[in-house]
């Protein structure tokens, strides 16, 4: 039997749709839950956090979606083991709630993913986020092969990892930084990298390997019709490319 | 040259303000109301007299339908109030006054004022503000916190 997968929605979100998509056509069975109307997300067996401006970026991006009602459950998944996957706002959301680096207590950040550098400015480009960790270290890229390379595209304004030297040693002690930004080849450096974050990261993963935040969409590199060079074939509907990352999750969720 | 220091805020209903509002009471903080304001701190060698009239021209962070100025006396927060500051280095001129500058003024920082009042407007206590900066209003990464304890 399929387990649910929970693709939240607050008001500003804006990438649900997509992201819903490509989770059902990964082989998921999502469903979207709007903050209005959410009642419990107990039933939930996993939890996806799209893009977007959820509350507008009030107070900081994600500040207040931390402390939406839906959170509780996440918060309380996330904590007895199931899957939490954050994208863009999603990810800056589980920053906000403490959940990823998870160095911290709850809704205690210790990290943020905020202005980009080194001028702040809104980022639109296409790039690779390359797997820094071995693949079983998360459970959401555990299907994925050793450095992975998956495209995406970045779409923030504030998309840069920003701690303390304490925290961003923390960060890379415990083996947290998930996906760093890369070439199409592999290679790592500053060219790389959109928006000047710390580490080079893309993507932060919690102790336990269940919650995994990522600044970039893949969803929207994510069927073959988003690729101009039509490498990976000509059935344009067809998942590709970025849904490496989204049927890695998918498995995960299933048990496969 | 002389640290001034100005208060910006929306004379018209403050949408960020509530929404901290209904988040601070979501924390169960005893919070009745929230009141949002720019801060400014000028180092300012124009005539006093003429401050707000010099702030109030740049239109990057003044329009007058929707804003109101009040120059405060000291240079710290108030009872009740926190201000939140950007760590690290940056460039306020350029992310925050649209690049214009203000006549007079060599120096500008911003902080982000945040005055929460309790019940029967009390502003709020020590020990509210101190959870209010930890849960919401102040990550640590990027942001630091200043406000009267008690």
């Amino acid at each position: 039997m399929k387990r649910r997968i929970a693709v939240l929605v607050f008001p500003g979100t804006n990438s649900e749709d997509e992201t819903l998509r490509l989770l059902r056509d990964c082989g998921g069975e999502a469903e979207l839950v709007h903050w209005s109307r959410a009642q419990r997300l107990t039933d939930y067996d996993a939890y996806v956090l799209p893009g977007g401006f959820a509350y507008e970026d009030r107070i900081r991006a994600g500040a207040v979606s931390a402390h939406d009602r839906m959170m509780d459950d996440v918060i309380a998944g996330a904590i007895s083991g199931k899957l939490v996957f954050g994208i863009c706002n999603g990810a800056q959301i589980l920053l906000e709630a403490g959940l990823v680096p998870g160095t911290g207590p709850v809704r205690r950040p210790t990290a943020a993913f905020t202005d980009n550098g080194p001028v702040p400015h809104f980022v639109c480009r296409h790039v690779y986020m390359k797997l820094a960790i071995d693949p079983s270290r998360c459970a959401i890229t555990a299907a994925l092969p050793n450095d992975a390379a998956i495209p995406a595209y970045a779409a923030h304004g504030e998309g840069r990892l920003a701690a303390s030297p304490e925290r961003l040693q923390e960060i890379v002690a415990g083996d947290h930084l998930a996906f760093v930004y890369a070439h199409r080849d592999g290679r790592i450096d500053a060219a790389a990298v959109p928006n000047g974050s710390a580490l080079g990261c893309a993507g932060l993963v919690n102790r336990e390997g269940n919650v995994l935040a990522i600044m970039p969409h893949p969803e929207r590199d994510g069927w073959n019709f988003n690729h101009l060079d039509r490498q990976e074939g000509n059935d344009v509907l067809a998942p590709s490319g970025g849904a490496a990352l989204f049927r890695s999750f998918v498995d995960a969720v299933n048990g496969r | 040259m002389t640290e001034r220091t100005v208060a910006i805020e929306l004379k018209i209903p403050d949408n960020e303000a509530y929404t901290a509002l209904t988040a601070l009471q979501r924390m169960d903080l005893d919070v009745d109301r929230v009141e949002r304001s720019e801060i400014w701190h000028l180092d300012d060698a124009g005539d006093p007299a003429t401050l707000a009239a010099r702030v109030e021209a740049n239109a990057a962070i003044f329009n007058p339908n929707k804003h109101r100025l009040r120059v405060l006396d000291g240079h710290a927060p108030r009872v009740g109030e926190i201000w939140i500051d950007e760590a690290g280095e940056h460039d306020e001129v350029r992310e925050h006054l649209g690049g214009a500058t203000i006549a007079g003024v060599s120096r500008a920082s911003r902080s982000v004022g945040w005055r929460l009042y309790g019940p029967a407007g009390a502003p709020a206590s020590g020990d509210t503000l101190a959870r209010a900066v930890e849960g919401l209003l102040c990550n640590p990464a990027i942001e630091k916190a200043r406000y009267e304890s008690e």
